[in-house]
């Protein structure tokens, strides 16, 4: 099992949290594996209940027409850059 | 399970669809109307899946066994309805007597700003909703739907109007309802139907019409997240080129946070289906889904 860096565990805490998943524990994540669909089985009501507590945890926005969108939910490493580096941007 | 439409090949050749829209739009709505005897004439002998399900729901709904003009009427009304599709498309709505009852409900949230989800059925015709709506009176309006379904008619009915085709947020994608929420924010309505079950929904077993029908828990549960209120309305096709928008309210907030939201999802899910079960016993023929929704077969 790859690990998770400190901002990753971090993140897969906020995503347990904010989605109340009970049969998942945050450090069970793997850090490159999917999150929607085949990996985590998340789907479009999940992706909308994130980005709302990414919104209010870092103030970072998640934008539907962000042409990174697929990219960005693609793991929980590609989530965590995303959010780390729109973070240190603003 | 009754997914059972997302599976079903919608009837009639685009061919026979080209000929019925060139007479409509060129020939009137007089002499298409006239075309709809001989196609229910055809569904009536030549669709037995359809006559099924019809018949299946009239017996329901009508208390007894359904007689072979209720049937008619039944496939008459729908053809009606398909066709008045058109006319309301292409912006040709002055054809129709259309009564908007309890307006007020709808300007209310326009107005304020707030957005609300605008929680349809495949009960008559949400067409004369959305076309008045977007293309009429250009009210902020978005229609949340699976886009793929049935193309041929799709694709003949966006190229009517754009304007209205442009309107549609796509179900299915990841960031779908990111997009909702982008546009409640803005304080625009989001319209979609609460009667079908698609592939990934979640669904919530419902009494409705004296049997457990299965609906879908998505657009409550959407206003539960994003805690905007919910409007009934249904567009009813009354005979001949009247229609009725009626608008209802029906949640202010829905309270349902993780851990109990299937519990508190499956009372507000079956208030719509009660709603949704009187405004059928008004309207009866307008009941469009020719599926198994009951899910008739596993009994």
């Amino acid at each position: 099992m790859a690990s998770q860096t400190t901002f990753e565990q971090e993140v897969a805490q906020l995503i347990v949290d904010s989605l109340n998943l009970e049969d998942v524990a945050a450090e069970e994540i793997e850090p490159e594996d999917a999150l929607f669909r085949e990996g985590l089985g998340l789907d479009s009501i999940d992706a909308l209940e994130l980005a709302l507590a990414i919104s209010r945890a870092y103030g970072v926005q998640i934008r539907s027409d962000d042409e990174n969108n697929r990219q960005i939910f693609q793991s929980l490493r590609a989530l965590s850059a995303h959010i780390e580096a729109n973070r240190a941007a603003s | 399970m009754s997914r059972a439409w997302f599976q079903q090949k919608e009837r009639g050749s685009p061919l026979a669809l080209r000929i019925i829209l060139w007479v409509a739009l060129n020939v009137g709505r007089r002499a298409s109307r006239a075309l709809l005897y001989p196609i229910t004439a055809y569904f009536l002998l030549f669709a037995p899946q359809s006559r099924r399900h019809s018949r299946n729901y009239l017996r329901r709904v009508l208390g007894r066994e359904p007689r072979l003009m209720d049937q008619a009427r039944h496939l008459h009304c729908f053809a009606a309805v398909i066709l008045d599709r058109v006319f309301l498309l292409a912006g040709q709505d002055d054809r129709l007597d259309i009564q908007v009852h309890n307006r007020e409900v709808f300007l209310e949230h326009v107005d304020s700003g707030q957005g609300a989800i605008l929680l349809g059925a495949h009960l008559g015709s949400f067409e004369a909703l959305r076309a008045l709506a977007v293309g009429k009176y250009d009210f902020p309006v978005r229609v949340l739907m699976y886009n793929d379904h049935n193309q041929s008619i799709t694709q003949f009915l966006e190229a009517l109007n754009p304007e209205v085709a442009a309107s549609v947020i796509p179900l299915g994608r990841t960031e779908t309802l990111i997009q909702a929420r982008e546009c409640l924010d803005r304080g625009e309505l989001i319209a979609t139907l609460g009667d079908r079950v698609a592939e990934s929904d979640k669904m919530v077993a419902c009494d409705f019409l004296g049997d457990t029908a299965l609906f879908p828990q998505g657009p409550l549960l959407l206003a539960a997240v994003l805690k905007v209120p919910v409007i009934l309305c249904f567009g009813l096709y009354r005979g001949g080129n009247r229609y009725d928008i009626v608008f209802e309210p029906f949640a202010e907030t829905i309270d349902a946070p993780r851990g109990q939201r299937d519990e508190a999802l499956a009372q507000w899910v079956q208030r719509y289906a009660s709603r949704l079960e009187a405004r059928v016993r008004e309207a009866p023929y307008n009941w469009f889904n020719f599926y198994d929704f009951w899910d008739d077969t596993s009994r």
